[in-house]
């Protein structure tokens, strides 16, 4: 017999151990400030004169999962943007943990995590180098993003592929890296633009089972862009429906969905707030 | 974590790379050894002209042969750089504390290395057919660091603007060509004192790459020559305040 049993149970799941971590060793949430996230009048009119965002004003509470809904074109991306600091505004303002997106982007970078809607991922690379790397970037020495590669690589169910180089893995694996590499320095606040967009719905489920687990233990504020309305309803406590640059409704996805009817669902919804379809967005798009 | 410190990560990322891609270190190399060796052998004859520097072509042809090594060679940069763009990458790094400069010098760096690497083997190659470096080794990467820098400011400039421009790997890929007029419209191939045409050797004495290239030669077969020398820093000096601005303002108009 060896004693491999019962030392097995007693180490630490991996995500325990990431909790134990980020309870000592997270960067502060950042100055003090009720919501994690607020947007004032936030506008965004490209060179070309296309006005993507049109004065939206929101808030996000801390460790709220926040959903941002609507079709393509309606602002989603551009407005994820702003606040993981990618896109300048053109007025308005937005602070995320408490610091102001334009002044004072470092502040804001050093506290968020970014997963893209293309997994911006080095296909050279593995899965490993690619986690590491962005670790080192946030400031952990070398033997902590090694450690916490590790264990986030075991949280997403990838120790296997964590040699390997990520040009040979799937779409819906390359998002999973780059979800794990955006949760590296542990952030506070977690964007995420169209996370499952073009996925398999057995990936879709994956990564939602994930974003969960992490969002309930971690207790990271979760702000997601999606078209998917399936997705909103199941992970977000509260969402904003986009159209054409505005916020057209706001609030828990039960209580807009009562608003509307009995047995509303959120295209229901989006259809009495803009009077289309998804579809016709989607078309006319 | 400072910025030269997130620089010098992203520069090992780059040579992480290479040794994965061994097409790209095959074929940036390979056209340079064929043209290297079918030119020194065609115009082996060149050197029994009066007043020719040298009695061994492959010693003349050497330092052109670093500059068709680096300066084509950095395009591959630009070439990464735009694949970054396509693949997201580029942003992913720009959600980090990490500054636009750290990314695009950390992955020009370690393009920088493979460059300097793949120039000494040229050398080597040079001293194999009987070539000799007049200045030796410190004067040999003398030679491959104005080649390089060259490089830098002229192709790494232009690739990095259309990376940037276009995002588009193939556009970058495909002006990569152009860089060898450059080199072509010096006294790469013979001196300029056996060249007939006032108006090529006008075009050749106002291109900024003759100014490097001049040096390089004078390194490999006399001596060092510090007037020519600074002149060529110069010319790359030059070069580098009209690249450096350009690129910055060619991001921050297509990224605000």
């Amino acid at each position: 017999m060896t004693n491999s049993t019962p030392a097995a149970s007693a180490a630490p799941r991996p995500l325990d151990e990431l909790v134990r971590i980020a309870r000592t060793e997270r960067i502060a949430t950042g100055r003090r400030a009720a919501d994690a996230i607020v947007l004032e009048n936030l506008t965004k009119t490209y060179q070309d004169g296309t006005e993507a965002v049109r004065g939206i004003s929101l808030r996000v509470a801390s460790g709220e999962a926040f959903g941002i809904l609507g079709p393509n074109g309606a602002g989603k991306s551009t407005t994820i943007g702003m606040l993981g600091t990618l896109v300048k505004p053109t007025a308005g303002r937005a602070r995320v943990a408490g610091f102001d997106v334009a002044a004072e982007p470092a502040a804001v970078r050093r506290r968020i995590g970014f997963a893209m809607q293309q997994a911006g991922v080095d296909d050279f690379a593995t899965p490993k180098e690619l986690m590491v790397l962005q670790g080192r970037l946030h400031g952990l020495p070398k033997h902590e993003a090694n450690l916490r590669a590790g264990l986030l690589l075991q949280v997403i169910g990838l120790e296997e592929e964590a040699g390997r180089r990520l040009a040979t893995l799937s779409g819906g694996t390359k998002r999973r890296v780059d979800l794990a590499a955006s949760l590296m320095h542990l952030p506070p606040i977690l964007f995420l633009d169209e996370p499952t967009e073009g996925l398999d719905p057995r990936s879709r489920s994956g990564i939602w089972d994930t974003l969960d687990q992490l969002r309930r233990q971690l207790g990271v504020t979760l702000v997601l862009s999606t078209h998917y309305m399936e997705e909103g309803d199941r992970l977000c406590r509260r969402i904003a429906i986009i159209d054409r640059g505005n916020v057209v409704a706001e609030g828990a996805p039960a209580e807009l969905k009562a608003s509307v009817g009995r047995d509303a669902s959120l295209e229901d919804v989006y259809l009495h707030y803009t009077g289309r379809t998804f579809d016709d967005t989607r078309r006319a798009a | 974590m400072t910025a030269a410190t997130q620089t010098l990560l992203l520069a090992q990322r780059a040579l992480v790379q290479f040794p994965r891609n061994p097409i790209l270190l095959g074929f940036s190399l390979m056209p340079v050894l064929i043209m290297y060796l079918v030119f020194g052998g065609l115009f082996e004859g060149v050197t029994q002209l009066p007043g020719f520097p040298t009695d061994n072509y492959f010693e003349y042809l050497a330092p052109t042969a670093v500059l068709l090594a680096t300066v084509p060679g950095i395009g591959n940069a630009g070439v990464a750089l735009a694949a970054d763009f396509q693949n997201g990458y580029f942003h992913k790094l720009l959600t980090t504390p990490t500054s636009v400069g750290a990314v695009m010098l950390g992955r020009l760096i370690g393009d920088c290395v493979r460059l300097a690497v793949q120039a000494a083997l040229v050398l080597l190659l040079a001293i194999a057919l009987g070539a000799h470096v007049a200045t030796g080794v410190p004067g040999a990467l003398l030679m491959i660091a104005m080649g390089t820098l060259l490089g830098i400011v002229t192709f790494g400039a232009i690739s990095a603007n259309l990376a940037i421009r276009t995002r588009d790997a193939a556009a970058v890929q495909a002006i990569q060509p152009m860089a060898f007029m450059l080199i072509f419209l010096t006294s790469a191939y013979q001196s300029t004192d056996h060249i007939d045409s006032a108006v090529l050797r006008t075009i050749i004495e106002l291109n900024p790459a003759e100014h490097v290239l001049r040096p390089m030669r004078e390194l490999m077969l006399s001596g060092y020559d510090w007037g020519e020398i600074g002149t060529g820093f110069l010319a790359i000096a030059a070069l580098g305040m009209l690249a450096l601005p350009l690129t910055a303002r060619n991001y921050r108009r297509a990224y605000s």
